[in-house]
């Protein structure tokens, strides 16, 4: 898994030292309209604060830069055509953006100018203080944070292969696409600055045109990966090559599935940099843990008997033995058998099956499942105690010694 | 010709001969009214509550246990669940014991009427699938050496089956101890020669067992 440092991520985000691109000019005026609510929040927004000298900054750097760099400022000698996605001002005009920051039920300081950020692309803006490359790379970490320690605290003996599949699951390009599009978000036909702000800017991919090469799904450097190397280099889905536009070429197209997944990770960045970290873990427990995920349909089991007496012999347990609890039909064509796998004169699964080796196997696989998806009763995630002084609430959580290795 | 279009009833009508109908029905009782009341179910108990107020009903089907319930050997030493399990196990026992039919109640008799009870608690599991066996390990050097030197001496002859009567092992072991590639590769030649042989249907549903033998450990 990737580890990731909430506190640091964030700061480097916000605290721009050395303004080199030109930033928004609209974040200074913005975060000054802020009314504060809490004093925490208030004393991190004033640390990250835009202020006049950046905009000094700013200006000066444009007129070295001259014409090669586009001046938002004089928006109003540029007409809207010229802008590659919509203004930051036309956010507060677009009732598109109010409307889905209240289905979303974020609270009203939650900028709309972020929010339409969020929805920028980087393949409709290739400036990254206006599209969402930044944010993506923020939600991106945040999500499979929140995801990796709900299903490695919660089901502690879970196989990796599984804890890949359950993270793609949760969090996986595809339910992301899934989870904006039932926000109700609409994709723009092409970007551009007089499109309202409310709709997903990218510039898409024409039918029949081949998806970029770093979209792409690669082939595996090493025919054998092991997942101890899935575990250390790869994304939290366990595949060779991190999804996301990170080394995706300027103004490339790409499809609806990559610029929504960014926009979702984007929206869960934002959150976290504006209304901090309790808000931002609320919003992925409706959001996005409460999403049905049955966990047992993720196995897939080439010898469970096998599995099973290794288990059994690693963990100091009799041996599994398979006994016939009740059939029904023997000579008939469709016969019922019923098997349980025993240890000693426990129970350890149940299988049933049209054939004896059917309901053994399949009761050997339901023992396996039983094992490993195994959860304990109090359950302490590691984010719950972010920025408490006291730890007293706090109670270890079990580690397994890993899944069974035939 | 004749024979099958004769009508049922007349097959069943002759009597001398057997009939090829199953012959289900059955009276376990002399007389009606014992047979009605024994066919009289009691309700099960959740659905006649004692109480006047509505109650919840759970009463889910028989169905196959779920796989989030951890088996009690599954549970760490320190887990609360383990007490839960065995308090349960107690009182289930105890209530079994509570409800148990006298030793009186065979049928025949007249207590028998009355005996739709819950079946009585036993310390005996069910009979193993397969008769269950201990590896013995008892093959040295020297018999393994033996055994392959049969094997490879005539593979015709001294078969793994052979091999593991002999020895008192396992096929699987003899496999292990020695291979014969050449014959392998003759048998699964004529295995290759048979299935070619094998028309369309043949084929499909062998190939659709071996994809339902794929979904057995993934449990769909």
């Amino acid at each position: 898994m990737k580890r990731i440092r909430i506190s640091r991520c964030g700061s480097q985000l916000l605290a721009q030292p050395a303004p080199r691109r030109p930033l928004c000019p609209y974040a200074a005026g913005l975060q000054r309209n802020i009314t504060p609510h809490s004093q925490r929040i208030q004393s991190r927004l004033q640390s990250t604060t835009a202020t006049s000298d950046e905009f000094e900054l700013e200006e000066g750097e444009q007129a070295q830069a001259g014409r090669s760099r586009r001046s938002r400022l004089e928006t109003k000698h540029t007409p809207l055509e010229a802008l590659p996605s919509p203004h930051p001002s036309a956010a507060e005009r677009s009732s598109k953006l109010a409307a889905l920051r209240s289905r979303l039920s974020l609270p009203q300081r939650f900028p709309l100018q972020t929010l339409a950020r969020t929805l920028v692309h980087p393949s409709a803006d290739p400036n990254p203080a206006f599209n969402n490359a930044s944010l993506s790379a923020l939600g991106s970490n945040l999500l499979g944070y929140y995801t990796t320690e709900h299903l490695l605290c919660n089901y502690p003996r879970l196989p990796m292969s599984v804890v890949f599949a359950a993270e793609y699951a949760y969090i996986g390009p595809k339910a992301l696409a899934t989870i904006a599009s039932e926000w109700g978000i609409e994709a723009v036909a092409e970007p551009g600055g007089e499109v309202d702000p409310g709709l997903l800017q990218f510039k898409r991919l024409r039918p029949g045109d081949d998806v970029p090469a770093a979209l792409r799904r690669q082939a595996p450097w090493k025919w054998n990966v092991t997942t101890t190397h899935k575990i250390l280099t790869s994304d939290e889905f366990g595949t060779p090559t991190p999804f996301g536009s990170a080394s995706l070429p300027k103004n490339e197209p790409v499809p609806l599935e990559d610029s929504a997944q960014s926009f979702v990770r984007a929206l869960i960045g934002s959150l976290h940099l504006h209304l901090g970290r309790p808000l931002v873990k609320r919003f992925f427990r409706d959001h996005f843990l409460s999403r049905h995920l049955d966990l047992s349909t993720l196995f897939d089991f080439r010898t469970p008997t096998r599995d099973l007496s290794r288990l059994c012999a690693r963990e100091g347990f009799e041996a599994p033995v398979a006994r016939l609890i009740s059939e029904t039909g023997r000579l008939s064509r469709h016969p019922v058998f019923i098997v349980g796998v025993y240890s000693g004169k426990d129970k350890l699964g149940e299988g049933a099956g049209s054939s004896l080796d059917e309901a053994r196997v399949r009761a050997a696989a339901a023992a396996l499942k039983g094992w490993y998806l195994y959860k304990p009763v109090e359950v302490t995630v590691p984010s719950s105690t972010e920025g408490e002084l006291d730890s007293s609430k706090w109670r270890p959580n079990m580690v397994d010694c890993g899944e069974v290795i035939v | 010709m004749m024979s099958t279009c004769t009508p049922l009833l007349r097959i069943c009508s002759r009597a001398p001969r057997p009939s090829l109908l199953p012959f289900t029905q059955s009276r376990h009782e002399s007389t009606t009214r014992r047979h009605k009341k024994l066919m009289h179910l009691p309700e099960a108990p959740s659905y006649t509550p004692n109480r006047s107020a509505p109650t919840l009903i759970f009463n889910p089907p028989s169905s196959t246990p779920s796989v989030y319930h951890t088996p009690l050997k599954f549970l760490p030493q320190d887990d609360r669940r383990r007490k839960l399990y065995s308090d349960a196990l107690t009182y289930s026992s105890a209530a079994a014991h509570r409800r148990q039919t006298s030793a009186l109640a065979a049928p025949g008799t007249p207590l028998h009427t009355a005996s739709h009870l819950p079946p009585k608690p036993s310390a005996a599991l069910p009979p193993p699938v397969r008769a269950p066996y201990d590896k013995k390990y008892h093959l040295q050097a020297a018999e393994i050496e033996q055994m392959r030197a049969l094997r490879l001496s005539d593979p015709n002859l001294w078969t793994r089956v052979r091999l593991a009567e002999k020895f008192g092992c396992s096929q699987f072991f003899v496999g292990l101890v020695v291979k014969v590639p050449e014959k392998a590769e003759r048998v699964e030649r004529g295995h290759q020669r048979v299935r070619d042989g094998w028309g369309e249907r043949r084929r499909g549903a062998r190939e659709d067992r071996r994809r339902r033998k794929d979904l057995w450990g993934r449990d769909e």
